[in-house]
C-alpha cells in the first residue's frame, strides 16, 4: 500500500493491465450489479470473473478481506431491516411481535450481493492499479489534469494529514491536555485540536500551489508522461466489448422494466 | 539577466513595503547571497526575482523589474517556470503528492514542460546524482525524512534545467553532510552550466566560500552588496542582526586587523 491508497505492488498480469481496461471492467461490475435478476446471478459473476481476477492479480487475500471489511457491514444490516420489515409468507423464526421472513432474507442477500459485485469490481481496480497510472490513462483520453491533480493528492497526502494531527496532539497533550478522559471531556477538547490542524493545512495551500506553479504546473506545453502505460489492440477490442457488453445489460434491464 | 530599479513592493493590506526602492542587477553565471536578519525581506526578494511577485501574490509595486529586458508583469509563471526555479524552506509542501517514487515525484515539472520520456530520464538520472540521492529514486517522497524531501525538491527544480535558481534557506532542514553537498553541486552547477543562482541563507560561512556577491538586506531595504569579503566582514552586519561567520568571529577576537577573514582559507592566512 503506498500513501492514503489501496493499491497493491505486485507482478501479476492483472496488474499490467492497462487502467482503462479495468475500468471498462468495473463498469461492467456496476451495470451487472444494476442488471441482473436475482442473487444466483450476482454470485455466479462474483465466482466466476471477480474472484479468479483476483487470484490472477495474486490478491486473493486481501481482495477477500476489503470485501469482508467493506460488504460485510451492509450484508448484516440489509439482511435484519430487509427479513424482519420487507414482508413475506415464508416465517424463518419470529422476535417477539417481528417475523423474520425467507423472502425478506433473499431480498437483502440479493441487495448485498448487488454491492459486492460493485464494490468488488471498485476494488480490484484500485487494488491492482496505481491511482497515479489511473489518472495519467484519464488524462490522456482528455479528463482535465487539474482535477486528476485533487483527486490524487487527496489519496496520497492523508497519511501525512494524519501525521500532522498526531503531531498536534502530542503538542496539545505536552502543554497540559488531558485527552485520556471520558467521552464528553474529548469531544469538549476537539477544537484545539481542529483548529491548529486546519488552520495549518489552510496556510500551507499557498506554498504549495507556488511550488506548484515552481514546477510548471501552468505551463501552456503539452503534458507528457514518464511511464507509459502498455495498451495493445486486443485490450481496446476487450474494452470495447466490457462497455458494450455493460450497456446491453442496462438497455436490457430498462426494457424488461418497461414490459 | 534579472534587474530590479527603484523596486518596492507592498504585500495586500499592508502599508509598509517588504521590499524598499531596491536596485539590483544580476548577471548570467553568478552566484549570489542574500542574507538578513528574520523580517528583512529576504524571501520577498526571493518571490521577486523569481517572478512570483507580482504574479503570485497580489499587493502593490512600484518601480522596474525586468527579466531578460522584459517587464516581469508581462510574463506568466508557466513560461517563467522553465527559465528560473524557485526551492522553498519547508521541503514537505514542495512535494506534488501526486507521484508514488522519488523518480516520478523529479518527472511532475518535465511532465508540465511537455518533455519527451528520453530526456526525462537523463535529467531525472543526473538530478538525482547531483543531489547524491539515487537510492531513494524507488522510494515514496513521503517516507524519507525532511532533509532528504529538501534533496528531492531540489532535484526536481534542477531537473527541470532552470537558467536561474532561487533558493530561500534550502538548508534550514539539512544536516552538515547535506549542506555541503547542496553547496558543491550548486557551485558545479555555476561553474559548469553558467547557471545563475540566487541563494537566501543564514549558514554564512557556506555564502563566503562559495558566492560571486553577497546582498545585505535589512528592514526590506538593499543595505549592502559586494564581494563576500567586503560585506561579511563589514561591521554592519552585526548591525543588521546577521552575524559574522565562525572565522570572522574567531579572527576578531584573536587579532588586531580591520579586515577580517570570512572563509577557513582567509582564517588560516591572517593567523600565519
Amino acid at each position: 500500500m503506498r500513501g492514503g491508497s489501496i493499491y497493491i505492488e505486485r507482478s501479476s498480469g492483472l496488474h499490467w493491465l492497462h487502467p482503462l481496461t479495468k475500468v471498462a471492467l468495473t463498469a461492467l461490475c456496476f451495470a451487472s450489479a444494476a442488471a441482473l435478476p436475482g442473487l444466483p446471478w450476482l454470485l455466479a459473476l462474483f465466482v466466476g470473473l471477480l474472484l479468479p481476477l483476483a487470484i490472477w492479480g495474486r490478491l486473493t487475500g486481501a481482495f477477500l478481506k476489503a470485501c469482508l471489511l467493506v460488504v460485510g457491514p451492509f450484508v448484516l444490516s440489509l439482511t435484519i431491516i430487509q427479513g424482519f420489515f420487507s414482508g413475506g409468507e415464508t416465517v424463518l423464526f419470529k422476535l417477539g411481535r417481528f417475523a423474520f421472513t425467507q423472502e425478506g432474507l433473499l431480498a437483502g442477500l440479493t441487495f448485498a450481493a448487488r454491492l459486492l459485485v460493485a464494490l468488488g469490481g471498485t476494488l480490484l481496480l484500485m487494488q491492482s492499479t496505481p491511482q497515479p497510472h489511473l489518472m495519467q490513462a484519464l488524462t490522456e483520453r482528455g479528463f482535465p489534469p487539474r482535477i486528476a491533480y485533487v483527486v490524487l493528492t487527496a489519496i496520497q497526502i492523508f497519511p501525512s494529514f494524519q501525521d500532522r494531527a498526531q503531531v498536534i496532539m502530542d503538542a496539545q497533550q505536552a502543554r497540559g491536555l488531558e485527552l485520556q478522559s471520558g467521552l464528553l471531556n474529548r469531544a469538549r477538547l476537539l477544537l484545539p485540536m481542529v483548529g491548529p490542524l486546519i488552520l495549518g493545512s489552510v496556510m500551507d495551500v499557498s506554498e504549495r500551489a507556488m511550488a506548484l506553479e515552481a514546477r510548471a504546473f501552468s505551463s501552456p506545453a503539452r503534458k507528457t508522461s514518464l511511464n507509459t502505460l502498455a495498451d495493445s489492440l486486443l485490450q481496446r477490442a476487450v474494452r470495447w466489448l466490457l462497455a458494450l457488453a455493460a450497456a446491453a445489460l442496462l438497455l436490457w434491464r430498462l426494457w424488461s422494466a418497461l414490459q | 539577466m534579472i534587474e530590479l530599479k527603484k523596486f518596492s513592493y507592498w504585500y495586500p493590506g499592508t502599508e509598509q513595503p517588504a521590499l524598499d526602492r531596491v536596485s539590483l542587477s544580476i548577471a548570467e553565471g553568478e552566484f549570489i547571497g542574500i542574507v538578513g536578519a528574520n523580517g528583512a525581506g529576504k524571501s520577498t526578494l526571493c518571490y521577486a526575482l523569481s517572478g512570483f511577485v507580482p504574479h503570485f501574490y497580489n499587493g502593490e509595486t512600484e518601480g522596474q523589474h525586468t527579466f531578460n529586458g522584459q517587464d516581469m508583469a508581462s510574463l506568466d509563471l508557466g513560461q517563467l517556470a522553465g527559465q528560473v526555479g524557485l526551492v522553498f524552506q519547508n521541503p514537505f509542501n514542495q512535494i506534488s503528492g501526486a507521484r508514488f517514487t522519488v523518480r516520478e515525484e523529479i518527472a511532475f515539472g518535465l511532465e508540465n514542460l511537455g518533455l519527451p520520456q528520453s530526456e526525462m530520464r537523463a535529467r531525472i538520472d543526473e538530478a538525482l546524482e547531483l543531489v547524491n540521492i539515487q537510492d531513494l529514486a524507488e522510494r515514496s517522497p513521503f517516507s524519507v525524512s525532511g532533509g532528504q524531501q529538501q534533496r528531492i525538491a531540489i532535484a526536481s527544480i534542477l531537473a527541470m534545467q532552470p537558467r536561474v535558481l532561487v533558493l530561500d534557506e534550502p538548508t534550514s532542514q539539512l544536516d552538515p553532510d547535506g549542506t555541503r553537498d547542496m553547496f558543491t553541486a550548486l557551485n558545479k552547477l555555476v561553474s559548469t552550466r553558467k547557471i545563475t543562482v540566487i541563494l537566501a541563507e543564514h549558514k554564512l560561512e557556506w555564502l563566503a566560500t562559495f558566492c560571486d556577491r553577497v546582498i545585505a538586506l535589512g528592514g526590506g531595504k538593499l543595505r549592502a552588496e559586494g564581494s563576500p569579503q567586503a560585506v561579511l566582514s563589514s561591521e554592519q552586519m552585526l548591525r543588521l542582526g546577521v552575524g559574522r561567520t565562525q572565522y570572522s568571529e574567531a579572527a576578531a577576537r584573536l587579532l588586531r586587523t580591520k579586515q577580517l577573514p570570512v572563509t577557513l582559507e582567509q582564517a588560516k592566512k591572517a593567523l600565519k
